[in-house]
This record gives C-alpha cells, sequence and structure tokens, in this order.
C-alpha cells in the first residue's frame, strides 16, 4: 500500500514537471500538444476506489491548470476522464483482475493497453478542446487538432510505457 | 431512511465527481479574469517561481539567436543615428539659427521603457497568456502595452508583486487600432485563433490606398502604445461583405515562438488621458 502511494507521489511530481517545463511548450506542426500527464491517471492502481480516482484525477488536472493560465479546463477533462476509467477498463478487461494491479502492456496485453489508453486520451482531449473552443468555434481546425494531439499522446505513453522497466519486471 | 444513506454512500464518487466538474467549470466560465490570474495562474507566486527558473535556463540556449539579433538592431540604429545626424548636419548648414521655438523645459517624452523577461509563454491554445518577471514593484501596471524588438506583443493584463499576466495578439480578446503606415485611417485588429503568424485588420475603410506588402503600425488612436510602432506587413486582403471595408491579412513580425526579452512600456499621461475621456463620457 504504502509502495503504491510513494510510487504516486514519484509519478505525480515528475510527471507535472516534465509536462509544464517541457511538453507544454511543443506544439508539432503548430497542432499538436502531448498531455504525457495523462499517464499518471493511466497507471493508477485498478483497485483504487472511484472516489480516490476522481479527486486525484482533479488535483493533477487544477495543477496543470495553474501552471499553463487555463482555469478549470484541465481539471474538468481530467476529471471527467478519471471517472470514466474504471468504466473503460471494465468493458476491455471484464471484472477478472488481480487487486493492486496498475495497468501496462503485461498486464493488459499489448492490444488491451493501447485500446484502453486511446478510449482514454480521446475522451480527455475531446473534452478539452471543446471546452477550450467554445470560445471560438472552427469545426475542421478543431478535429484536426483533436486528432493530432490524440495520436502524439497514444504514442507518446506506448514509448513512455514500454521503457517503464520497473512496470516490465514486476508487473504492476 | 438507512436505505437512502446506503445508497449516498455506495453512490458517493457521483456526487463527487458532479461537485469537481461544477468547481472546475465555474473556474472556466468565471469572467473575472484579475481574481483567475491571481489565484490559479502563472502570477502566483509559487508557480512563477518554478516558471521563472525553468526560463532562465532556457534563455541560455537562445543566446546565440538573441545576441544576433540585438546585434542587427544596433546596426540599423547605428545606421538610423548616422542618418539623422547626417540630416542634422545638413540643415544646421542650411539655416541660420533660429531661436524662435524653445520647448518647455518641463516636457518630456510621455514614454518610458520597463525590461523584461518572458517566463511563461503559451501559443496553441484559443486563448494565450503570457508571464513576465516584472510586477508591482517595477511600477507596471494593468493596461501597459507589452513589445519586442521586432514588433507589438500585447497589453499588460493583471499584475502582482513581481510578476505580470499579459494578454499577447494571440488572444481573440485582443483588439489593437492599427493603421497602413503613411495613411491615417485606422482599423481594428484581432487575431482569427489559427495560425501564430498571422492576425486579422478589419474595418478599413475603403478608400485607403495600400498594396500587399505595405508596413502596418500602431494608430495614435490607443492610450496603450505610442503611434508607429511596427505591427506587421500586409500578406493578403478581401472586401467585406458589406463593400464598405476591407479586411486585411497581416504577417505579424513579432515572433511568439521565440518571445525571450520584452518591454513594457510605460505612458506618463495614460492615466490623465483616461481621467478626461471618462469625464467626458460621464453624462451618458
Amino acid at each position: 500500500m504504502i509502495d503504491h502511494v510513494i510510487k504516486g507521489i514519484v509519478y505525480f511530481v515528475t510527471l507535472v514537471l516534465i509536462q509544464v517545463l517541457v511538453l507544454n511548450n511543443i506544439h508539432f506542426l503548430r497542432l499538436a500538444t502531448p498531455f504525457l500527464y495523462l499517464y499518471f491517471i493511466v497507471k493508477l492502481p485498478v483497485s483504487t476506489s472511484s472516489v480516490n480516482m476522481t479527486f486525484l484525477s482533479f488535483l493533477i488536472g487544477i495543477i496543470i491548470d495553474m501552471f499553463s493560465n487555463t482555469p478549470g479546463m484541465h481539471a474538468a477533462a481530467c476529471t471527467l476522464a478519471g471517472f470514466s476509467r474504471p468504466a473503460i477498463i471494465k468493458l476491455y478487461m471484464g471484472k477478472d483482475l488481480v487487486e493492486g494491479l496498475s495497468p501496462s502492456f503485461r498486464t493488459f496485453g499489448y492490444g488491451g493497453f493501447f485500446r484502453y489508453v486511446i478510449t482514454f486520451v480521446i475522451l480527455h482531449h475531446v473534452t478539452l478542446f471543446l471546452i477550450e473552443s467554445l470560445t471560438l468555434f472552427d469545426p475542421l481546425f478543431f478535429v484536426i487538432r483533436i486528432l493530432a494531439s490524440v495520436a502524439v499522446t497514444t504514442l507518446l505513453m506506448c514509448i513512455v510505457e514500454s521503457f517503464n522497466i520497473e512496470s516490465q519486471k514486476s508487473g504492476k | 431512511m438507512h436505505k437512502l444513506l446506503d445508497f449516498l454512500i455506495r453512490k458517493r464518487h457521483w456526487f463527487l465527481f458532479v461537485l469537481l466538474e461544477i468547481i472546475s467549470l465555474t473556474l472556466v466560465y468565471r469572467n473575472n479574469a484579475y481574481q483567475r490570474n491571481i489565484m490559479f495562474g502563472t502570477a502566483n507566486v509559487v508557480t512563477a517561481k518554478i516558471l521563472s527558473l525553468s526560463g532562465s535556463v532556457n534563455s541560455y540556449l537562445n543566446l546565440r539567436e538573441q545576441n544576433r539579433a540585438l546585434l542587427e538592431r544596433n546596426g540599423e540604429l547605428e545606421m538610423e543615428l548616422l542618418m539623422l545626424r547626417d540630416r542634422m548636419d545638413a540643415m544646421i548648414a542650411d539655416t541660420v539659427s533660429f531661436r524662435g521655438f524653445v520647448p518647455d523645459s518641463t516636457e518630456r517624452f510621455p514614454y518610458d521603457f520597463i525590461m523584461a523577461k518572458v517566463v511563461n509563454n503559451s501559443v496553441t491554445y484559443a486563448s494565450n497568456y503570457m508571464t513576465l518577471n516584472k510586477g508591482l514593484k517595477d511600477g507596471v501596471s494593468p493596461d501597459m502595452g507589452v513589445i519586442s524588438e521586432n514588433g507589438i506583443v500585447g497589453i499588460i493584463l493583471t499584475v502582482s508583486d513581481y510578476y505580470s499576466v499579459a494578454i499577447p495578439i494571440l488572444n481573440p480578446k485582443f483588439r489593437l487600432s492599427c493603421k497602413v503606415l503613411g495613411s491615417n485611417s485606422f482599423g481594428s485588429m484581432s487575431w482569427n485563433g489559427r495560425s501564430t503568424r498571422y492576425a486579422n485588420l478589419d474595418e478599413l475603410p475603403r478608400h485607403v490606398e495600400f498594396q500587399i506588402g505595405d508596413t502596418i503600425v500602431t494608430s495614435a488612436y490607443s492610450k496603450i502604445f505610442p503611434e508607429g510602432l511596427m505591427v506587421g506587413f500586409v500578406s493578403s486582403f478581401e472586401k467585406q461583405r458589406d463593400d464598405n471595408f476591407y479586411s486585411l491579412k497581416v504577417e505579424l513580425t513579432t515572433d511568439f515562438h521565440r518571445l525571450n526579452n520584452v518591454m513594457i512600456i510605460r505612458n506618463y499621461y495614460q492615466d490623465e488621458q483616461k481621467q478626461v475621456e471618462r469625464e467626458a463620457r460621464g453624462d451618458d
């Protein structure tokens, strides 16, 4: 248990710093920005209660907001995504998962993990960009931006996952 | 009763979810920009400290480019100085000494610059903001103009003790009165939300003559910027539907991806001008 908490805090701080200091400045082709900090929510243990899940998602969202001058946008998108995570996992993996597992290539299988991540990321990005573009609507540009960002975020997450040694060896 | 309680406890994550969404959406839609930015924005001391640390590292990475730009600018100014001196010499040689006009010694150039560094800058969102490392203690206050060595950047929105947040051209809320260099009719400049290199200049009267490539500068009708600051070049234009105005696409001279050092313009007469205008409008 304490192990999970420490690991969670390390993930949290590292991912927030990477996001605000490096990734927020990346605008691939002026379209796509990777939101790698979602990896924190993606990797929370399956057994995390829905309450904790929702709250932690909100927390990381609001912190990202503080750094990127977008009050509430990331928080709203993350809360929705985090809240729906148990449902997404149930949809793809059924109920027969061992307690205390974290989603990873080993526990979910390559296809399963990929499907899980991409669903999660799409849900988050659509919400985020919808909230953002309510001020200035431009449907085509909107769709292109979502697709580009989803692709970049998912790719980056899968890369990080495959290099995450700790996740491979323990299967957690 | 017991069942109801049981139900509420079992579904408590739903309530938490709704509560948190309400909080976030309130944050999104609350229009009071001032408090919003002080509380949750990068003008907040903690976030600004971290960002200025990373900014100080980044500024080293750009030194070569910055240096080149400074040298270029320096060279340009030197040329201008030489030209002006040359012209002045010619004029002095031309005129018999004339002492009829003596400017009032208390009169001064009403603008003054505060150098600042960009510590956080966004260009991808639909509404972008940037954080500067100068605040109240350095004499910055809301509604001051921000320019870079290449052209205008934006306007100060909120200020904390040591930091300030500016609203750049790349924000749909930004409006600026501009004109084609050499004419006096003005139009309103705004951003279309797509490319960081272009902005639109609308409501420019039909009778103004210009060509693609002409220079766009700030007009004199702004309390914030002095007249004649570089904004960009005309890149294309079209007639607006009601046919009385042009709509111009303007290529901005400021590169928002590489902003590092900017100047904040302080106008000594801004308050006075505002006050007079407020009094004039007081009767409505």
